[in-house]
């Protein structure tokens, strides 16, 4: 056996049994496991259906993009099939949020599903060409999928003439190379054109101008493994999962102090607090929660543990990514780990951003270890203030938001760095 | 006249037909060419310049921004070691003292007989087996230097 074949065993669990069916499992699917389950059976009947209908239907399912920003996917697929082919679809699989590793075990446990939704999707947008981009720290989900792919192609899936449809299909399979940016849909764009991974300005959006110019649909892998679902059983039925207006399946990576980190697969009515205890088997040592980092984003507090994990103004939101903070846990030295991942993840393209990230964790280290003086305290607010607004992506605009929100929420765990 | 060995070579023209472009090949040959040197040597920033035709300069410019890729000192492994918020907060400091006492380097810094090279990480995607590192394209969960030390050895 190869070395490659060796995937993490991250721990899965699932209460819905829809995108992790097989992936709860840490084993590679082949393509024999996949076709036993019923694998490829929504692709013979989407490539019965007329694309507008799919399209159609993924816009009806209210599927949303599980990349974070919950953007409509039927919506950004009816922007992209107005303007005129050829026409690209990505594959988003540069997953590198901190606490983010839902996207892994999806492709390195079940690749097909993610082929699949693939094709399906292309399908639909009108795509012959599509691409998948995987972080350059996945090097195994890379191998697996290159190998999924050749044996996709040599049953008839992929390639020339699908199934006897007339529709052409080739997926190609690019690695980064440890740059958060390149998750950003347009930075993703340059970085698959052989550049460097500079985020776009916008507009114009990919739908309108993406790869090589032309317009290019980009999706997360989760969202692209529930479209052989919704075809699969249909968007009515799809709407019965979870509730009516975020409905379908979603992939909650929990870790920190919790007694059973893993992914867990759970409709978006769950709370926060059902998440914790009764799926991650509650915190480590049964601490207090003390606070729960949605990656690198949002701060909750203890108060908070009521959210609902869903797209709502007041939903837990983005990638579903939680992280659990106990009482145990230093919320300021945490900040400061926030602050040097965007320190060192900023692109450089924007000086505000390059500078400012750089300057906001030095004012943190400072905080720490108690050196800061009043006007550091200000600098903090005036680099924050300065680095959103003058931002060309959403990096700079949230570099310090999570620390914000928890100098809001935790004010009395922040005073006591304050010199007297 | 090439100075890249035959099997190397054959590889990156496999990459640079792979796409249907062949500047989009750029990220892949670099990865090919690390594996092989334990580094990126300017002759080999030179030769996959000509494979692709593009100019060295956009190789380098690449080469420059993505955090994967080391002009540095060649080491014939990567221990890659998570420094993000999640193994943080499970003490992932303990896996670089280990690193420290066992191999006798820290960050960015390379053992003497080239054999491991120490690289930082923001966040590798294991969260849930945090805190967490990689050797090459191994994943590990970090449990004890005993430990460690035994995965170490299995590299040579």
């Amino acid at each position: 056996m190869k070395s490659y074949l060796v995937i993490p065993e991250i721990y899965a669990e699932t209460a819905l049994n829809l995108l992790l069916k097989r992936a709860k499992k840490p084993k590679v699917h082949t393509i024999e496991d996949y076709l036993k389950d019923g694998g490829y059976q929504a692709l013979e009947k989407a490539l019965n259906m007329e694309p507008t209908e799919i399209i159609d239907w993924v816009d009806k399912s209210q599927l949303r993009g599980r990349g974070g920003a919950g953007f409509p996917t039927g919506r950004k697929w009816k922007f992209a099939v107005q303007n005129p082919a050829p026409r690209y679809l990505i594959c988003n699989a540069d997953e590198s949020e901190p606490g983010t590793f839902k996207d892994r075990i999806l492709m390195e446990r079940d690749p097909h599903l993610l082929i699949e939704g693939m094709i399906i999707s292309s399908y639909a947008i009108g795509a012959h060409q599509a691409f998948v981009y995987i972080r350059g720290e996945y090097p195994i989900a890379y191998h697996i999928l290159r190998s999924a792919i050749e044996e996709a192609k040599e049953r008839g899936f992929l390639g020339k003439n699908i199934l006897g449809s007339g529709f052409d299909l080739d997926i190609y399979v690019a690695r980064g190379a440890g740059a958060y940016i390149c998750g950003e849909e347009s930075a993703l764009i340059e970085s698959l054109e052989g550049k460097r991974g500079f985020p776009r300005i916008k507009p114009p959006f990919p739908v309108q101008y993406g790869l090589f110019g032309r317009p290019t649909v980009v999706n997360n892998v989760e969202t692209l493994c529930n479209i052989p679902l919704i075809v699969g059983m249909g968007w009515e039925e799809y709407r019965y999962i979870g509730p009516s207006d975020y409905s379908g399946p979603k992939l909650f990576p929990v870790s920190g102090k919790v007694k059973k980190p893993g992914v867990y697969e759970l409709p978006m009515n769950t709370t926060l607090r059902e998440v914790i205890f009764k799926y991650a088997g509650g915190t480590l040592g049964n601490k207090k929660v003390k606070a729960v980092f949605s990656g690198a984003l949002d701060c909750f507090s203890a108060e908070e543990l009521d959210t609902p994990m869903d797209y709502s103004p007041f939903g837990f939101g983005g990638t579903g990514t939680v992280i659990v903070l106990t009482e145990e846990d230093d919320i300021v030295q945490a900040c400061l780990w926030v602050a040097e991942f965007y320190a060192h993840e900023s692109c450089g393209q924007c000086t505000p951003c390059r500078v400012g990230t750089h300057e906001q964790a030095y004012l943190l280290e400072k905080i720490l270890h108690h050196h800061a003086e009043e006007r550091d305290w200000e600098g903090f607010d005036f680099v924050n203030s300065h680095i959103q607004p003058t931002s060309i992506c959403g990096l700079g605009a949230v570099a310090g938001r999570l620390i914000r929100q928890s100098m809001q929420k935790f004010p009395e765990d922040w005073e006591r760095y304050k010199r007297v | 006249m090439t100075m890249l060995p035959e099997e190397l070579l054959k590889k990156l023209q496999g990459h640079a037909e792979y796409f249907p472009r062949k500047e989009q090949a750029i990220l892949l040959c670099l990865h090919e060419v690390q594996d092989h040197y334990g580094h990126l040597p300017e002759f080999a920033l030179k030769e996959v310049a000509k494979i692709l035709d593009l100019p060295l300069n956009h190789i380098e410019d690449v080469v420059s921004f993505y955090d994967m890729f080391d002009r540095g000192l060649p080491a014939r492994h990567r221990v890659r070691v998570c420094v993000s918020v999640v193994c943080n907060l499970m003490k992932s400091q303990r896996v670089l003292t280990a690193l420290k006492e066992l191999l006798g380097i820290s960050i960015g810094e390379v053992t003497k007989d080239g054999k491991f090279k120490l690289v930082g990480v923001q966040c590798i995607g294991a969260c849930s087996e945090a805190p967490c590192f990689m050797v090459d394209e191994d994943l590990y969960k970090f449990e004890s230097k005993e430990k460690l030390n035994e995965i170490l050895s299995r590299y040579t």
